[in-house]
């Protein structure tokens, strides 16, 4: 094979790790941008509840095997989705007794409109949850293994006999699933009256409030789905990737960048966001070693912010 | 001097504090407590590292661990690979503690709130990988054989104690003199309000590189320390999260913004999680983490800023006087001149300022002139523009097109601290002060631009409390004073920078009538002593007892100019105001 | 239908409204008009429940309003207009309406509320998708009295819908404000601009630094030259 046939393939195998990474990835960023990008609430702990949608998805599908009747491949997705609401509960509860105290009509509208405390008190709460996972659940390793994760589908490249693509299918699976609950989210913010009221509450609390809407309850209820839908894509992360407690991090910086990168105020931003920063991750391993394709994030996410704050898809107006 | 006096008491608690501590160490044998005597002053040093950076600026960062992991590779390093000694190892560390800082300060600080929080926070985790790379997953500090005490290393484990305390007591005494210079004066303005700092002419973003050049210094010793005392370094104990949560938490916890609240920080956290992970870290991993989670949510809930403020608070409401209502004041006035038939020399000029926001004319095309030490009036109807007008005079907008002529100096483009110190001052709708501070030092600030030392500046802030009426009320404690006398405050720190031009953003709203004729009387006083006074205001009843002339703006657009007996009298400023048509309804009525 | 009685307001210190006292009957028009500064936005957000008063009362069909969240005041009737439109940006015309239509009474009567807004306001039918950050001004106040308009309230309060606006627009809108009255509507108008909200008054209360210092009919309003001494100084 020619170096160029194989830096094709070496090219295109990147790729579409990529795009499936970056589905997984879109759709945790667009659980972070509803929080973030909407609300404007700093929450530090996403990445730890992203971990605890992996470890509900552990102990649901493998720990007490609660869905054996599904079969090896359907449990453990239909595990990640249920996650969702678990989360959700536990988001609610959070928001309802702790984060309010600090966000919402209270706060708006005073200097940096809370997010000092917020990131303190979320730092605080991620902390708690990372180290709390470490007592729990314990430092090994864990993952939710389904026939998928170590089989994949190959695709021969048509120039050449030998050259084919590797798709693996537990990843593609997960991705699969990923873009469909990001496009049910979406129908769901834009189209349904729930959606519609979120929005309204997000855009301008006060106006929200002459309309006659709960505006603290809306708030409670996006930041609610905001960590459901990072939860899902926790738990479907655990279908190919090993997890510990401390693993919030490493993906926390990923959210971040990738709300920012698609613009504030977007869903649909932060999903793009998510699968560019996706596709950087897999094509910077063509050009820098692998342990420091994280660091690429970093500079990217550092570049995004001293250059364009407003990202991709935001309005320029948003403050830097 | 009110300054040097009040150092004794800080200067012996050091003392007292330092003396106590390597007694301690002299005495205690277990060495399991010799290690946790030399690790809270370590992480003192931390926490007061990231006090000098974020505690007084208000700017939070995540990301000290990056100083501190430098600090501590750069000793490491230097040992292994260059048998460099520590004791030149860790002022090696301090060096490229602040070069960081210089690196990381510039670019990061164009960044507000979270944005900066979370650039901070990428720094040490994009080392961490880069030092994982490197091939340094863990490198232990070799042992020397020969002449160890060379090589820092001491067989006596009470020296590490002294070593550690030591640094403890530089770090104490480099934030004692910055809090109690301008340095840290200026930090606290930028922290409470920092366009209303520019306005009065701090060079803020100079003064933030200075405070984290200091910081990562101090930081980068604190790493360089712990290197020497653990013997072994890995990435993540020094670049991790929770490096930067324990020196974020340590100060938040203690009390930021204050020396003594990283020391009382670290005295409560450090052995609290150091117990607790050698009793209960085989049973319970990760104890010291859910700790530090906890004491930063109840702190921010119960005590946001800190135990030593919440203390100190509550004694201070106890024994504070209470503020006496204001008896009319005896300010230094001099009873008003009349309007001067003849005109005066132009000391500002406006041609053709004009400013738009998007699609949106703020400012279209306003010129003319206010002559030295004029009264005049900025008037008009709500959302006129006059704000922005101001906004473009100070130099915090720039205007799309025009010329300002201030004596002589072309103002366009000029930053708004520089404009200050070229004489123009500014007081602002929301008057905000230092509320733990004395009056004195809150007006302080205002001198900082145009004097060099600190006797003349507390000369220029009493004479202009003097000028106001407050210096009876120079020491009181600012969270006290009623609102006219937080107003003249805000005056006076406007008036110690000398200003030969003063913007005036509505100073009488919401006054009851007999405190807006005592603001009346001082800035009469003020333009009697030659001072050019520029005012919006609403208040048209005082206004036009107080204005000399009048300019009326409408959409951002001049309507009239003249003296008050015309203006009113103006049938399109009348019109502008009442509604068209007002006169024709009338007579149809 | 609206009884303010010596409502006072005090924040930060400074005391903003003192023991106000005002009447809106059913179906009057009763403007509030008064130089910057008077306390007419306090007076508003008081009313809406977006400010604590540390006084008096406010009584809308004879029920306590400060016993209602302010969340709850738009399921009573009471619509607000608030000062600077405050519409939606991110939604659509469309969407803004649908949420002005939020209460119970709202969804009932959408149709028809639909087709009033429209035939009032046919520029919104015409740019019902489109963002609502991107309409003009005078398309933003259209669009904000039309999502008061959708829940069908009893009483409708607008804070100074002309601000901002070119006096061509400005007519427009207090033409259509005087349209709405006359189809049976309450309407509470805060205004700086005199002539126009003190023409179509019923009644009209003219606030300065924080009290009711002038109060009649429009007729006796119009003739008072103390007026002008309110807003000009002398």
């Amino acid at each position: 094979m020619t170096s160029l046939g194989t830096f094709i393939e070496i090219f295109l195998q990147a790729l579409i790790a990529g795009v499936l990474i970056g589905a997984i990835y879109g759709l945790m960023c667009v659980g972070l941008g509803i929080i973030f990008g909407v609300m404007r609430v700093i929450n530090f702990a996403q990445g730890e509840f992203l971990m605890l949608g992996m470890y509900f998805t552990f102990y649901l599908v493998v720990g007490f095997n609660m869905l054996w009747f599904l079969g090896p491949i359907v449990g453990p997705y239909t595990g990640a989705l249920l996650a969702g609401p678990a989360l959700f509960a536990v988001a609610y509860v959070l928001h309802r007794f702790l984060i309010s105290r600090v966000t919402g009509i209270s706060v708006a509208g005073t200097e940096g409109e809370g997010h000092y405390v917020q990131l303190i008190l979320t730092l605080g709460v991620a902390l708690v949850l990372q180290n709390g996972g470490l007592i729990l659940f314990g430092s090994t390793p864990q993952s939710v293994r389904t026939p998928l994760s170590a089989r994949a589908w190959e695709i021969p490249l048509l120039y050449d006999a030998n050259a084919s693509l590797f798709l693996n299918k537990a990843r593609a699976v997960a991705g699969v699933v990923s873009v469909v609950v990001a496009a049910a989210l979406y129908w769901l913010i834009n189209r349904s009256r729930l959606g519609k009221t979120l929005r309204a509450a997000a855009d301008n609390a006060s106006a929200a409030i002459y309309m006659g809407i709960d505006v603290d309850r809306a708030y409670r209820i996006a930041f609610g789905i905001g960590i459901g839908i990072t939860a899902i894509a926790g738990g479907l992360v655990a279908t190919y990737n090993p997890f510990q407690p401390y693993i919030g991090l490493d993906f926390v910086i990923i959210m971040y960048a990738g709300v920012v990168l698609g613009g504030m105020g977007s869903i649909l931003g932060a999903f793009w966001g998510g699968m560019t920063i996706g596709l950087v991750q897999q094509l910077s391993t063509l050009v820098l070693p692998t342990q420091l394709q994280n660091a690429a994030i970093f500079v990217v996410f550092l570049l995004i912010v001293m250059v364009r704050p407003q990202g991709l898809f935001g309005r320029a107006t948003e403050r830097v | 001097m009110q300054v040097r006096r009040k150092l004794i008491a800080p200067l012996l608690v050091i003392a007292i504090v330092a003396i106590a501590w390597i007694s301690l160490g002299m005495v205690v044998t277990n060495s399991y407590y010799q290690l946790m005597l030399t690790l809270v002053p370590i992480w003192a040093v931390m926490g007061l590292s990231w006090n000098l950076l974020s505690g007084y600026t208000g700017l939070i960062s995540f990301g000290h661990a990056a100083f501190f992991g430098l600090g501590a590779y750069t000793v490491t390093i230097a040992l292994v690979k260059f048998d460099i000694t520590p004791w030149l190892g860790i002022p090696l560390g301090m060096i490229v503690g602040a070069v960081a800082g210089i690196v990381i300060g510039y670019p990061t600080f164009r960044l507000r709130g979270v944005y900066f929080a979370l650039a901070m926070l990428a720094y040490p985790m994009a080392l961490l990988y880069v030092f994982v790379w490197l091939g340094y997953q863990e490198v232990p500090l070799p042992m020397k054989r020969e002449e160890p005490a060379l090589y820092m290393q001491f067989s006596d484990y009470r020296v590490y104690i002294a070593l550690a305390v030591g640094l403890l007591v530089v770090s104490l005494l480099i934030s004692l003199a910055v809090e109690r210079s301008r340095f840290g004066m200026s930090l606290t303005a930028i922290k409470q309000n920092e366009p209303a700092a520019e306005a009065a002419g701090i060079d803020t973003l100079a003064w933030k590189m200075r405070a984290i050049m200091l910081s990562g210094a101090v930081a980068a010793a604190a790493g360089g320390l712990y290197a020497v005392v653990l013997l072994v370094v890995t990435p993540d104990s020094v670049f991790g999260v929770l490096t930067s949560a324990q020196a974020l938490t340590i100060a938040l916890v203690g009390g930021i913004g204050i020396l003594w609240g990283p020391l009382i920080g670290a005295a409560i956290l450090i052995p609290l999680s150091e117990t607790l992970q050698a009793h209960l870290g085989d049973v319970i991993p990760g104890i010291q983490g859910v700790v530090y989670g906890i004491a930063i949510i109840l702190v921010v809930l119960l005590a946001p800023e800190g135990v030593f403020w919440r203390v100190r608070d509550q004694f201070q409401r106890r024994w504070a006087t209470r503020a006496v209502q204001a008896t009319p004041l005896a300010p230094h006035i001099v009873t008003a001149a009349p309007a001067p038939a003849t005109p005066r020399k132009p000391i500002l000029a406006l041609s053709g300022i004009s400013k738009s926001f998007g699609g949106l004319r703020a400012v279209t095309n306003v010129s003319f002139e206010i002559g030295d030490s004029e009264i005049v009036g900025i008037i008009g109807p709500n959302g006129a523009g006059k704000t922005t007008l101001f906004n473009l005079l100070n130099g915090f907008l720039q205007a799309d097109s025009g010329k300002v002529v201030f004596a002589g100096r072309e103002l366009i483009g000029l930053k708004p601290n520089r404009i200050c110190r070229l004489g123009v001052g500014r007081t602002f709708q929301v008057a905000r002060a230092f509320p733990r501070l004395s009056v004195l030092n809150n007006v302080v600030v205002g001198a900082y631009a145009t004097t060099t030392n600190d006797a003349d500046a507390f000369g220029a802030a009493s004479a202009a409390l003097t000028q106001v009426g407050l210096f009876r009320r120079a020491d009181a404690i600012a969270s006290q004073l009623t609102n006219k006398e937080l107003r003249l405050m805000e005056l006076a720190r406007a008036l110690a920078g000398r200003p030969r031009l003063l913007l005036m953003d509505e100073p009488l709203a919401g006054l009851a009538s007999q405190e807006i004729e005592d603001m009346l009387a001082v800035i009469r006083s003020l333009a009697a002593r030659g001072m050019t006074i520029v005012i919006i205001e609403h208040t048209m009843r005082a206004m036009v007892r107080l204005a000399e002339r009048f300019v009326v703006l409408d959409h951002g657009a001049i309507l009239a100019i003249g003296q008050p007996s015309e203006i009113t009298n103006n049938g399109s400023v009348i019109e502008a105001y009442l509604g068209k048509k007002w006169a024709a309804i009338r007579a149809r009525s | 239908m609206l009884a303010v009685e010596s409502l006072s307001v005090t924040y930060g210190g400074l005391t903003a409204l003192y023991e106000i006292s005002l009447v809106v009957g059913s179906g009057q028009f009763v403007s509030i008009v008064g130089p910057n500064g008077a306390g007419k936005t306090t007076l508003f957000k008081a009313i809406s429940g977006t400010l604590r008063p540390s006084g008096g009362s406010i009584r809308f069909e004879d029920r306590d309003l400060f016993a209602i969240a302010p969340s709850q005041r738009a399921h009573l009737g009471i619509a607000h207009v608030p000062e600077g439109r405050q519409v939606f940006g991110s939604m659509t015309v469309m969407e803004n309406l649908e949420m002005g239509a939020y209460p119970q009474t709202g969804r009932r009567d959408w149709g028809r509320n639909l087709d009033r807004i429209f035939g009032l306001f046919p520029i919104l039918a015409e740019r019902r998708g489109q963002a609502a950050g991107t309409l003009s001004g005078g398309e933003q106040q259209m669009l904000a009295i039309g999502r008061g308009i959708a829940s069908s309230p009893r009483l409708l309060m607008l804070d100074e819908p002309s601000m901002g606006l070119a006096p061509v627009v400005a007519d427009l809108i207090f033409e259509r404000i005087v349209e709405l009255h006359r189809d049976g509507l309450a309407i509470l108008l805060v205004e700086q601009r005199v002539a126009e909200a003190v023409q179509s008054c019923d009644f009209g209360y003219v606030l300065e630094t924080g009290r009711v210092v002038l109060e009649g009919t429009h007729q006796a309003l119009l003739a008072d030259d103390r007026i002008k001494s309110f807003y000009l100084g002398m």
